[in-house]
């Protein structure tokens, strides 16, 4: 990762997004830059778009039919709309953990093991069963299903399938990782091992995590942009949002008197 | 982080109060809710009632369906056999006894004319009509104790021989007042038995029911299916795949949609029809051939696999080709590693259903000309066949009385097989679930 110092800090960029589902505009004119320094939080009130924005940023919205996009984003520079950015392997270099945990129906192992072997990014048996032990561990499951790594993924609990699509996104060695609420199911201690992967990650890949959890987001990023009705409100270092929003919108969902 | 002192948790929207409720708290031990609880209780026992009855109703016209057929069937697999003693010196046959060590002795007894020893000694043996109680089919088991042991031919051996249609049914009960009188004499003089008609299992149509067997319409129909499963699997499964992952929802699929699901409802003959004028007329393919046969009932078996297919497909979880595609799964590996492999067990469904009725499909067939009299067991999909059901069609229009348990026995063997081809698409489907 040494060479990571030489690439511009700025990893992904958006300029004047717009998303709309057929008619329904889901996101307005939301411009945000991503970066290996700084973690991002996305907050806002349910349905404002965080998701919806989210998956912009690997395409992800390209599979649901009648969804258009419009504007522009870049990952590197490179427009990732653009007619000569492959997709699939956008979607290898951004990762995404989904707001629902959705494990493969196949062995614990294999829901690791499927990103980087289809990538070929294993060399030999023994090499995939490191890159799946390293992940799982940094995923804070490692402990809990090293005896079972042949059962089903979906025999497991809900935060443990989280933390495990958590341990597959990151198996593939992503340059930006998307978590959307990847906490939501989990308990304090499995939620303070994420955020301690969160603060391992930051630097040599840019994170962007979508939160309805405050303490969550004023403890994990550095950078904070809030969403409201589509829009992106207010944007700005983690401290400033949480201590001095510009934006009465913005502080009255922070403290809670959001209405 | 002095923000954090002032969260606060969400909802707390000041100023609505709540309407104050004005009915009276709910009486959860009063009479009418013990009597909603009763009702609700009688439904269910009802509704368990019903659906045991059903299952029972269809448990016994299966059981009913499954005894008639064995009961009448199982005596198509037995025949009455007669004990013939033939006298080998006094008739004559002409044969060198060194011939009948070699590999051709087949051959050689060929030319020695047994059929007329034979009836000689029925004759002798059982007055003048003797020779009307042997079946033709006795050639073979004379023939066969002959090679066995060349020695019977110097004196008198008494050789185990298949009756003839009328003994065989009269025997069984149902024959002409004649035929049973020499069923009775016959069996004063001991000469009666029953025996396993293995001939049935390995002969194929003939004209005589003492000779006939199942083995070419069961060879027709293994061809027949092998080639409609060839045919009408891969492209059903690939168009159910193109049809749900990759066709754009527009006009066109739509219509494409409606038209196979109308196929599926099209009667069989219609496809019967349409092999006749294509595969035949058109494409000069050989007349019933199990190539034919096959393509014709793929044409059939197809639209039922595309909406079995279709529908095991949708039935994939999205989430699951979210996350295949969020880590990088191109659209070709979302379907092959994880879209496939779900929906084949619902795929495989599919296919059972089509396949079975495929293989009970008599009426396209037919069209096809697969109704010819085809006396010898086909070699591959091009030579001239039958099939089990258009073979049971044709011996249930025979008028002798001998074709009546051979129709049956016929039934079995249909029965079998599409148990045997439903247990292995069974066994298979359930290894594929197993596997997840
Ligand atoms: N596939 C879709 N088709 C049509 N509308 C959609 C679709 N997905 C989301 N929307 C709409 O877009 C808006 C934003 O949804 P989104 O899922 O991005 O919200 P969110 O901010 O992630 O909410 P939550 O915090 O509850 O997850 C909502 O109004 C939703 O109804
Ligand atoms: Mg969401």
């Amino acid at each position: 990762m040494a060479d990571m110092q030489h690439i511009p800090n700025v990893k992904m960029s958006a300029q004047g997004v717009n998303v709309l589902y057929g008619e329904k505009q889901a996101i307005r004119d939301v411009s945000i830059e991503v970066d290996l320094e700084n973690v991002t939080a996305l907050i806002g009130p349910s349905g404002c778009g965080k998701s919806t924005f989210l998956r912009t940023l690997n395409r992800m919205n390209d599979t649901v039919s009648g969804a258009r996009v419009e504007g522009r984003i870049t990952l590197d520079g490179d427009d990732i709309y653009g007619a000569d950015m492959d997709v699939v392997q956008l979607r290898a270099r951004v990762g995404m953990v989904f707001q629902k945990p959705n494990p493969f129906p196949k062995s614990i192992y294999e829901n690791v093991a499927y990103g980087p072997r289809i990538h070929g990014l294993a060399h030999g048996k023994a090499d995939l069963d490191e890159i799946v032990e390293k992940s799982l561990r940094r995923a804070g499951l490692w402990d809990e299903v090293k005896d079972r790594l042949h059962e089903s993924g979906t025999a497991l609990s809900g935060g443990q399938q989280q933390r495990l699509c958590i341990g597959r996104a990151i198996a593939v060695e992503p340059e930006v990782i998307l978590m959307d609420e990847p906490c939501s199911a989990l308990d304090p201690i499995a939620t303070a091992r994420i955020e301690e992967l969160i603060l391992d990650l930051r630097g040599n890949y840019a994170i962007v995590i979508v939160t309805h959890n405050m303490q969550q987001a004023a403890r994990v990023s550095q950078h904070t942009a809030f969403f409201h009705l589509g829009r992106l409100v207010e944007q700005g270092p983690t401290t400033e949002i949480f201590t001095n929003p510009r934006e009465e919108r913005t502080k009255d969902y922070i403290t809670g008197r959001y209405g | 982080m002095t923000g954090q002192a002032a969260l606060t948790p969400h909802g707390a929207t000041p100023g609505a109060a709540p309407a104050p409720r004005i009915a009276a708290p709910t009486d959860w031990r009063g009479e009418a809710m013990r009597r909603r609880i009763a009702r609700r209780y009688a439904a269910e026992r009802r509704f368990r009632l019903m659906g045991l009855a059903a299952v029972l109703l269809s448990a016994g016209f299966l059981a009913f369906l499954l005894v008639t057929m064995v009961g009448n069937g199982a005596r198509g697999f037995t025949r009455t056999q007669i004990a013939l003693p033939i006298d080998f010196q006094r008739s004559a046959i002409l044969i060198d006894p060194a011939l009948l060590t070699g590999g051709n002795a087949e051959q050689a007894l060929a030319g020695a004319n047994l059929p007329a020893v034979i009836d000689k000694a029925a004759e002798t043996a059982f007055g003048e009509n003797g020779a009307r109680m042997i079946s033709p089919a006795a050639q073979t088991a004379v023939r066969k104790a002959i090679i066995a042991d060349p020695a019977i031919l110097t004196g008198t051996a008494t050789i185990t021989v298949p009756a003839s249609e009328g003994i065989d049914v009269a025997a069984k009960g149902q024959g002409s007042a004649a035929n049973e009188a020499a069923v009775a004499r016959l069996q004063q003089a001991g000469a009666l038995s029953t025996g396993l008609n293995l001939r049935f299992l390995t002969a194929s149509d003939g004209t005589d029911p003492t000779l006939v067997g199942i083995w070419g319409a069961l060879k027709g129909s293994l061809l027949t299916m092998a080639v409609t499963l060839a045919l009408s699997f891969p492209v059903g499964v690939f168009a159910a795949l193109y049809l749900e992952e990759y066709a754009p929802r527009n006009r066109w699929t739509d219509l494409i949609e409606v038209s196979i699901n109308n196929l599926a409802a099209v009667p069989s003959i219609i496809f019967g029809l349409l092999g006749l004028a294509i595969f035949l007329n058109l494409m000069h393919l050989p007349r019933s051939a199990p190539l034919v046969g096959g393509m014709t009932l793929a044409l059939m078996t197809m639209p039922v696999i595309v909406i079995a297919g279709r529908n095991a497909i949708k039935a994939v979880p999205p989430s699951i080709r979210d996350a295949a595609l969020g880590i990088g799964a191109s659209p070709v590996q979302v379907v092959f590693h994880h879209v496939l492999p779900l929906a084949l067990p619902g795929i495989l469904t599919g296919t059972i259903i089509g396949m079975a009725r495929a293989l009970g499909e008599t009426a396209p067939l037919l069209m096809i000309g697969m109704r010819a009299f085809v006396a010898s067991p086909p070699h591959g999909v091009m030579d001239p066949a039958s099939v089990l059901p258009v073979q049971i069609f044709l011996w249930s229009d025979e008028v002798g009385h001998g074709f009546i348990e051979k129709t049956s026995a016929a039934i079995i063997v249909l029965l079998a097989f599409l148990l045997t081809m439903n247990s292995i698409a069974i066994y298979l489907r359930n290894k594929f679930e197993k596997k997840w």
